[in-house]
């Protein structure tokens, strides 16, 4: 029977690359944010930043961690903010990368994003890396960092050249208007700047 | 390290495309604390505790580097950001890139000297190689032929400032000067160094005014034009402007220094292996540590470098 070993290297070899590509679950996120911001670059202007925002939000939603988000940007003052204002700083951080991404991602002429399929564990987060083609220009480096959350893979951090820190920098940023406004004064802050961004 | 390049350094949302809106309005930068009264507004629990320092670790000079800050974004919006666009709409683009690539091709000696410095020999070859193909079929620099697929000897950036940072030495105080844009003592040091490479080993023309005065006009204009989308995206998505562009510099330059590391680590490593490891520190964790902060993690916060979800090690 000599059947019976090819159907088995038949199935072997079908079976490894679907191994492969099931292989990690922090990759779907990922995928999900990328197709989603294509979407949306696809959808252009026609749509208004109105229009893409409101189909990048349900993708947002689903892929980020945006409470933890907040709650690592603002750093250890968080305990300190009533939780009234914490709710509302959450809000204004998720309006505001809302905002951003629909701003910025307003327009597709042939960029494209390939996710490494190898995700690499950090302790109990995963690091997935992406590039971002656009025609006739370099390539560009973004990597995601997710954590668990419930049973579900969220993104909690994105490394633009796999340097720079998303939270990092918004630490940074905020660090001087919660220093001397607190909660109030930074969520004014980003509620001006989604609405500047069209959010 | 000059300003652009750090510019193309965009918080995580990278603009693949530009922006409908025409250059925003940095309508949100009045960000130093003295310009801030607490507003008095009932709050249930103590304010927050990350006052009390007056800059954040790292930026010493703080309150110096955020006056020449507004000073220059104050002479940008006059001056130096209209002239650049100007520049950009009046020449011709096959002639700014030429004049970019010629300039450009003009640092690759530079380029060359610190990759044998840092005892990279392949680099340096292809720094070589880059420079003399460019500089021959490339009609003195003009056009960039080196990065074609044919050669694929793209440009690479590299400097004194990156030589001692390769050789431990630190970034020293952050500084954000007119005309150089955000730097630090380290990599202005080594920027005035890079500057003298030429000047010093050949002599004439690079010594000259009528050398130094054009290429810092072009150079500076070019740079500034070719900028402008990706600075409006920074600065428009930023609450503390002066802030995020420090941040988004130190971790540029502690990425490209631990990248020149990298090859001789015992594995390859970007600043990003080594941060994951850390756990962050998310507040919510541990409650117990909760409310008042000690004031020594404060400035902590605001230190990209210092911060445990930021880069290098």
């Amino acid at each position: 029977m000599r059947s019976v070993p090819f159907a088995l290297a038949a199935m072997v070899a079908m079976a490894v690359p679907a191994v492969a590509e099931a292989a990690d679950p922090a990759v779907a996120p990922v995928q999900a944010l990328d197709d989603g911001l294509i979407a949306i670059m696809k959808a252009g202007k026609a749509a208004g930043v109105k229009g893409r925002a409101s189909r990048i939000a349900p993708v947002i939603d689903r892929t980020f961690d945006l409470p933890l988000m907040t709650r690592l940007a603002v750093g250890s003052a968080w305990n300190g903010i009533a939780p009234a204002d914490q709710k509302a700083l959450v809000a204004a951080f998720r309006r505001l990368t809302i905002a951003q991404y629909a701003d910025n991602f307003d327009g597709w002429s042939g960029q494209s994003f390939s996710i490494d399929p190898n995700v690499q564990a950090r302790g109990s987060d995963r690091l997935v890396r992406t590039t971002l083609k656009s025609p006739g220009e370099a390539p560009v480096a973004i990597a995601y960092r997710l954590r668990q959350d419930g049973g579900a893979w969220k993104i909690i951090d994105v490394f633009y050249k796999n340097s720079i820190s998303q939270l990092a920098t918004r630490r940074s940023d905020f660090a001087s208007v919660l220093a001397s406004g607190g909660a109030k004064a930074l969520i004014s802050h980003l509620d001006a700047l989604s609405a500047k961004a069209g959010g | 390290m000059s300003l652009p390049a750090i510019l193309p350094a965009l918080a995580a949302i990278a603009a693949p495309v530009q922006a409908e809106a025409p250059a925003p309005e940095p309508a949100i930068v009045a960000v130093d604390p003295r310009w801030f009264e607490p507003p008095a507004v009932e709050m249930e629990t103590p304010p927050p505790v990350t006052v009390t320092h007056r800059h954040a670790e790292g930026d010493p000079l703080e309150g110096f580097n955020r006056r020449m800050f507004a000073a220059h974004e104050a002479f940008d919006k006059a001056v130096f950001r209209p002239v650049a666009l100007a520049y950009q709409d009046v020449v011709p683009k096959p002639v700014r890139s030429g004049l970019r690539n010629f300039l450009r091709n003009l640092t690759e000696p530079i380029v060359f000297l610190n990759y044998v410095l840092q005892l990279k020999p392949g680099k340096a070859l292809e720094t070589a190689a880059r420079f003399v193909f460019n500089s021959t079929l490339g009609l003195g620099g003009v056009l960039d032929v080196a990065k074609l697929p044919g050669f694929h000897l793209p440009h690479r950036s590299n400097g004194f400032g990156d030589t001692l940072g390769y050789y431990g030495v630190k970034p020293g105080p952050y500084l954000f000067l007119p005309f150089i844009g955000p730097t630090d003592l380290r990599d202005l040091i080594g920027g005035q160094a890079d500057g003298l490479v030429l000047p010093l080993a050949v002599g004439d023309p690079f010594d000259r005014a009528e050398y130094q005065v054009p290429k810092g006009v072009i150079g500076g204009l070019d740079t500034r034009a070719e900028a402008d989308s990706e600075l409006n995206t920074l600065f428009s998505t930023a609450v503390d402007p002066y802030a995020t562009l420090r941040s988004v510099y130190l971790q540029d330059r502690a990425g490209e220094i631990a990248r020149l590391k990298g090859k001789h680590a015992a594995e390859p490593t970007s600043p990003l292996d080594t941060t994951l490891s850390d756990p962050l520190s998310d507040p919510l964790a541990d409650p117990a540590a909760a409310p008042p902060a000690r004031e020594s993690t404060a400035p902590e916060l605001s230190d990209p470098l210092a911060d445990p979800a930021a880069s290098s090690r």
